[in-house]
């Protein structure tokens, strides 16, 4: 084993961090598939401030699994080991549609002001600009799951050579592949007879958000030590919410960063992140 | 659903190809890069199959693959993709983004209720979830309604019995009596769903031996069984192998790179060029490669290090 002392944490580690602390204790937890960051943030939870949370794993569904190592795919027995079983998969969604799945981590590569996520189709559905992988079980659960972490690596917006910019927090979602708050319609999920309160955290390369309690519009609550309200602000195409006191996240202890990295030796989360984020790095 | 009797239902990768017709709706077993019935698609892309109509949950090689051959005309997956491998499916992609093929995006659960109702004989079942999303526009079919009993708003999802099973399982006897070990992933309810099943397997056994493995597919749902040992590579087939993630960065570099390049690269070497599932396991690196992808049982350093390949190590 490695025994050099932790000094420091890349982003990606401390952004892991972040996700895990949205974990309470006792939840029923899951992640989807691809998914290496929560995958790493609920390894991490369970071993430290949730110890009584159930894991159940992203594509095996195998229930607090022990993994040697994550592997870039993720119906992979490597993820089911140390698990004392795996559930099948209506288990899971029936467990979420009955209301006794506490948390869900999702993602999507158009996000809108009120959490709803875009994971299908750039451009009109029926003949897609891009053609994204699609939303596995994102649709259901989302409007199933009592409380959901959204994360995104990808919150930087992109600048195309014509100067155009292409934003992940949009101001019009293309395709509404799982709910938020409020619908295309201005439908609360409420009304929709849907369960739960929705994204209640979401987690990105620039800050850690909520959502504002009476408008439902993302909130900013804290910035990494190297980001600004204005990287926020030039990166995001509708008006955020800024909250009154904006904090700097908690830093992980070497000891949670150790952890991520006995889990990720292969370090398949750092796939989802740009290498200018991986660069970035926080003394502890 | 048929009820099959055959007390010898053992086939050829052909036969069983073969009861696969021209515009059925077909249900593919396995899920992203594990125990994807890889030789029978390949036979169905041999047999210049068309018009077929893909559902199912998560996927990737295979239906990408199908796309590449012009085999699907309509998807309605919940996801077609190489997660953090290699990110998009290029055939997949190029496919629906050109209209050649209808986009009938699904959800995981939707799809389980769709093919439960099917199992339990009824027209449809409800899902609380799905409103306030795009998917009831991309799905006519879907009908909504207020529960009679709680007066809450539901989604009713119809029934959907695929045409054909296409299902790879570790064990498997003459008689089409299945042992698949998990994780199953949708496995049993496509085979409780379809009208028929044709399945692939590494290995023939017994009656008696399968029935020590506790199976857990009868085998009056089977129509055929076919033994193709390796049958899932390029995906993995746990206990048996990892898998091929150097094939896979070749394969996601022919497709990448445009159609013609994943005729000549890609389809005309493996799927078209070798005659048998035997030559196919030959052209792929054969012995040496096969040890290779087993090696994931030595230990976990050797398992780690299937995961890190290097890139283009096609034999």
């Amino acid at each position: 084993m490695n025994a050099e002392p932790i000094t420091y944490a890349t982003l990606p580690e401390v952004m892991i961090y972040q996700a895990a602390l949205t974990i309470q204790d006792g939840e029923l937890v899951f992640h989807g598939y691809g998914s290496p960051v929560p995958t790493l943030a609920m390894l991490l939870a369970k071993r430290t401030h949730a110890s009584h949370m159930v894991h159940i794993e992203g594509a095996t569904y195998g229930i607090n699994p022990e993994p040697p190592f994550l592997p870039p795919t993720s119906n992979d027995w490597s993820l089911e080991q140390g698990s004392v079983m795996a559930i099948g998969i209506s288990d899971l969604f029936d467990i979420a549609a009955r209301g006794d799945m506490g948390r869900m981590f999702l993602s999507g590569v158009q996000v809108d002001r009120h959490g709803n996520l875009n994971v299908t189709a750039i451009g009109d559905p029926d003949t897609p600009r891009v053609k994204l992988p699609g939303s596995g079980g994102g649709c259901n659960l989302s409007g199933d799951v009592q409380h959901i972490t959204i994360w995104t690596t990808g919150h930087r917006a992109l600048t195309h050579k014509a100067g155009k910019r292409q934003f992940r927090f949009v101001q019009h979602i293309d395709f509404i592949s799982s709910i938020g708050h409020v619908s295309r319609d201005g439908i609360s999920r409420q009304a929709l007879g849907l369960r739960g309160g929705g994204p209640d955290w979401v987690v990105t390369e620039l800050g850690v958000f909520d959502f504002d309690p009476v408008t439902h519009v993302l909130r900013l609550r804290a910035l990494y030590p190297d980001t600004s309200v204005q990287d926020v602000l030039d990166n995001t195409e509708f008006e955020p919410v800024i909250a009154s006191e904006v904090s700097i996240v908690p830093l992980p202890t070497p000891e949670h960063v150790a952890l991520i990295r006995r889990f990720d030796p292969l370090r398949t989360h750092q796939r989802e992140f740009k290498s200018t984020d991986l660069s970035r790095c926080f003394d502890l | 659903m048929a009820v099959f009797t055959s007390e010898n239902k053992r086939m050829l990768l052909a036969e069983a190809a073969s009861i696969v017709q021209d515009g059925m709706t077909i249900a593919i077993g396995g899920g992203l890069s594990w125990r994807e019935p890889m030789a029978l698609l390949r036979e169905l892309v041999r047999q210049g199959r068309r018009n077929l109509h893909a559902v199912g949950t998560a996927h990737g090689v295979d239906v990408d693959l199908l796309c590449g051959a012009g085999v699907i005309d309509i998807i309605e997956e919940s996801y077609v993709g190489f997660e953090q491998d290699f990110g998009m499916a290029p055939n997949f992609r190029r496919a629906c983004e050109s209209g050649r093929v209808q986009v009938l995006d699904t959800c995981c659960h939707t799809i389980i209720q769709q093919l439960r109702a099917a199992e339990y004989g009824v027209p449809f079942l409800p899902v609380r979830s799905v409103q306030g999303t795009d998917f009831l526009r991309l799905h006519p079919e879907y009908k909504t309604m207020t529960c009679p009993f709680t007066d809450l708003p539901l989604v009713l999802v119809p029934a959907l019995a695929p045409d054909v099973a296409i299902i790879h399982a570790q064990y498997g006897d003459a008689q089409g009596n299945l042992k698949i070990l998990p994780p199953l992933v949708a496995d049993l309810f496509f085979i409780r769903a379809s009208k028929h099943v044709i399945a692939s397997v590494e290995k023939i056994v017994s009656t008696d031996e399968l029935r020590s493995m506790e199976p857990n597919v009868p085998y009056f749902w089977v129509e055929s069984v076919v033994e193709a040992p390796y049958g899932a590579h390029p995906t993995s087939c746990y206990p048996f192998y990892a898998y091929d993630r150097a094939h896979l960065t070749d394969y996601y570099h022919a497709a990448q790179a445009g159609p013609e390049s994943f005729m000549n690269e890609y389809l005309a070497p493996y799927v078209f060029r070798p005659a048998t599932h035997g030559e196919y396991l030959s052209l792929i690196g054969g012995a040496a490669k096969l040890q290779e992808l087993e090696s994931w049982k030595d230990s976990d350093d050797a398992w780690r290090t299937l995961f890190t390949a290097p890139e283009g190590a096609i034999a």
